[in-house]
């Protein structure tokens, strides 16, 4: 989402905090239905991801993530949420992991595809401010504090995460130089996001929502196994697979490479949802 | 006839808790989908994966999946489809009685009896015998019951390409004895007010009694279909309009072999397109209370061609040829009950408004259960994606389809009424609707302890206590659901069934 309200500073600091407190107040008695609270609605979708380099390795017990995300936006900063389990860590961790593995896979890894090298000048930027967000009262207010605000159908989606035991968490990003324009959004890529937790299995990423910028998302994803496994992407066709070595150890490799649509996509030039709408 | 099919099996890893009240299977029906978006085929047509999850109770529990991939060849290059009919492809629904299940198509082929313990197909039930004009059969996808869950009743009839349709012919209900594996066949002599057979087919049935009769409720689907092949080339093409659905009513008699049809009054006077799944108490031998979901799409047709927008299939990525159909508007829930004095209808309907969303919708509803004792009701609407209607099915329907400049995503809901007002149980926690939840779902447990599992390949089975959709108690997943190897995925299935362990 784009933080409109990035800064919250001085003696006002409280006073956004009161008044913030008092909306999501009003929110939660009205079933958190935007109806009679529709400051809460997002001004403008200006945020997406608009391609994903992960190296996922599966050891057999725990999942551990690596990525580069590329990201456009319009205005001056952003947030990029997404639910993790609640014994995730997570943390930016150095950039090499992608490098290495590219390097023996002899790839550029994105920038293999055309799609993705027609995006253009790319600046590389760093997260900051990791948030984590416990129940819904904690996340609404956080948006409407920042005046990011929500689209109901989104936040349905870190409802249900929520429901299910998970957290979500946040990071914030900005551009050196923004921009106003929707057609030449601020491309910004950030690497070394690391998010690792345990798990048995395999668990791959949910599709990013539709941020208002980019229908699709480009990927380039690896599947490190250190046995032979016949794992495939939900929806992304596989590229090659073999062996390699990570952290001095033996992996199967599969690379699945495409492009997945957005949930919840529009048709185009339809604006997001907003007050007083319904269909 | 028998079915060629393949099996494999693995553990899902389990958070949560999976409550003693379940310990049982639960069962679904998966279609499988290539990856290449550009590969044709129709939704009815996709290869069947059967997916059976036994559950173990305790914290976590257990759940152990085994997949039995039906006629795994058809369709594929080492079996090019120079007949494009086959005799089965269960991809849709899940009829169980004991140990046995009979799994169906949404429309095409015959239902499939499998052996659930051993996880093997033992039969294809076509008493229908298909020839070189009439190549393919109709099956009902939802059996009816009959009150001691003795018979098993559905329809079946032959299919004819005719110059721009398809018609159905040689009508007949077939009863199924569960106690003898034995058929019965009827001849059903249509109503003379509904006697087109272009549309008579039928997707789901039920069973009820009245006055010391036996009778059969078929919900004539009403649709249309152009071709009885797929498509050669996945073209805009003009579409035939579908009639407003209506329901058969059809009296069980042992001494004849024919059976007259008539019409149950005041549903097609609702003017809904496609009547689909069903609950039903029929308890009591004194009528009926039918729950049933009334569509707004023609879901003869499929996904594919350029969209309402005028986009091509290539422009939008989330397209994948012959998926299923979206709704040109938002749906209904029908509650209909049928007494000897009286008949009463109730519906539910509304569009979504993102404003109140603690009101819920009813886009596509797809699924509909009654819990254990029948006072409450729970289903599951799938929602719209704008991008995926295709233009030529909205300009057969100018009257009825979304205004595309107005219309934006609706997500899917799960959602739970009382059964006898037939409004949502509303309340302030929202325990009574969960919004982008998977469409398959399946009340489970006992009386006592009631609880509702949803499922989907991608987010794997979630479990919910019945009176509180808020709150997750166990989530599963595993990637190896998500797969048919690495060519095809699984779409989201439509149904689930739970069977208790004996």
């Amino acid at each position: 989402m784009a933080l409109r309200r990035p800064s919250v500073e001085g003696p006002d600091f409280s006073n956004f905090i009161r008044q913030t407190n008092e909306t999501v107040q009003r929110l939660e008695a009205n079933s958190w239905d935007f109806d009679k609270v529709p400051e809460v609605f997002a001004k403008d979708a200006a945020a997406d991801v608009f391609a994903k380099e992960i190296v996922h390795v599966h050891d057999g017990k725990t999942m551990t993530r690596y990525g580069r995300l590329v990201m456009g936006g319009v205005g001056t900063q952003f947030n990029l949420m997404g639910p993790i389990p609640p014994n995730a860590a997570l943390r930016v961790s150095h950039r090499g992991v992608l490098e290495e593995i590219n390097r023996q896979l002899k790839s550029k890894g994105l920038n293999d595809l055309p799609e993705f090298r027609k995006l253009g000048k790319i600046e590389e930027i760093e997260f900051f401010n990791y948030e984590i967000f416990y129940t819904l009262r904690d996340l609404v207010f956080w948006l409407v504090l920042h005046d990011a605000g929500s689209f109901p159908s989104s936040l349905e989606v870190m409802v249900r995460h929520m429901a299910a035991g998970n957290v979500v968490q946040s990071n914030r990003y900005a551009p050196s130089k923004p921009s106003k324009d929707r057609r030449k959004p601020a491309l910004m890529s950030a690497t070394g996001l690391m998010v690792q937790f345990p798990s048995p299995v395999i668990e791959w990423m949910d599709k990013p929502i539709f941020g208002g910028l980019a229908k699709d998302t480009i990927h380039v994803e690896t599947l490190l196994t250190l046995k032979a496994t016949d794992v495939s992407h939900p929806y992304l066709p596989l590229q090659k697979e073999g062996k390699l070595r990570f952290n001095d150890k033996k992996y199967y490799y599969r690379r699945f490479v495409g492009i997945t649509p957005k949930d919840g996509l529009r048709g185009p030039n339809i604006a997001p949802e907003k007050p007083a709408n319904h269909f | 006839m028998q079915a060629v099919s393949e099996s494999i099996r693995f553990d899902l890893y389990v958070r949560g808790e999976i409550p003693f009240s379940l310990s049982g299977s639960l069962v679904t029906t998966a279609s499988r989908r290539d990856k290449d978006r550009t590969a044709f085929s129709r939704w009815h047509d996709s290869q069947a994966d059967l997916i059976r999850l036994d559950l173990i109770p305790g914290k976590p529990g257990q759940i152990r999946a085994r997949i039995m991939s039906v006629d795994p060849q058809w369709g594929t290059p080492k079996r090019v489809v120079h007949q494009p009919f086959y005799a089965t492809q269960p991809n849709h629904g899940l009829n169980i009685h004991g140990d046995t299940l009979w799994a169906t198509n949404l429309l095409f082929g015959a239902p499939l009896e499998v052996d659930i313990p051993q996880w093997k197909p033992t039969r294809i039930l076509r008493p229908m015998e298909p020839d070189a004009t009439s190549p393919q059969v109709s099956s009902t996808s939802h059996f009816a019951w009959s009150l001691d869950h003795r018979y098993a009743f559905y329809h079946q009839s032959l299919l004819t390409q005719e110059d721009s349709t398809v018609r159905a012919k040689a009508l007949a209900l077939v009863r199924i004895d569960t106690r003898t594996g034995k058929e019965r066949l009827w001849t059903l002599l249509a109503p003379a007010e509904d006697s087109d057979l272009r549309g008579a087919n039928f997707h789901s049935a039920f069973y009820f009694e009245e006055g010391g009769r036996k009778y059969v409720g078929l919900l004539r689907t009403g649709a249309i279909l152009e071709s009885l092949a797929a498509h050669p080339t996945p073209a805009e093409h003009p579409v035939i309009p579908m009639t407003a659905s209506c329901i058969w009513i059809v009296e069980i008699t042992e001494d004849s072999s024919e059976l007259q049809v008539s019409l149950l009054p005041g549903i097609r006077e609702l003017g809904y397109l496609a009547l689909s799944h069903l609950d039903v108490d029929a308890s009591g031998a004194n009528g009926f209370i039918l729950y049933a979901n009334f569509k707004q799409a023609d879901v003869s047709e499929e996904t594919h061609g350029s969209n309402i927008y005028g986009e091509p299939p290539a422009d939008v990525s989330e397209h994948y040829s012959g998926m299923t159909v979206e709704a040109i508007n938002f749906g209904m829930v029908l509650r209909y009950e049928k007494r000897e004095s009286k008949n009463s209808i109730r519906v539910f309907k509304r569009a979504y408004d993102p404003g109140l969303t603690s009101r819920g919708h009813s886009w596509l509803p797809i699924n509909i259960q009654l819990d254990y004792r029948r006072k409450r009701l729970f289903c599951s609407f799938s929602g719209f994606r704008p991008r995926l209607l295709p233009r030529h099915i909205a300009r057969a329907y100018p009257e009825m389809a979304v205004d595309p400049l107005k219309i934006r995503y609706v997500p899917p809901l799960l959602m739970r009424f009382d059964a006898d007002t037939l409004l949502p149980q509303y309340d302030k926690d929202r325990t009574y609707l969960s919004y982008t939840e998977p469409m398959a779902f399946c009340i489970a447990g006992n009386d006592l302890h009631e609880y509702v599992c949803t499922f989907s390949t991608e987010t794997g089975l979630r479990i919910y206590r019945a009176d509180d959709l808020s709150r997750v108690i166990c989530h599963a997943v595993s990637p190896l659901l998500m797969n048919w190897k690495d060519t095809h995925f699984r779409p989201d299935p439509a149904h689930m069934v739970f069977a208790q362990s004996s």
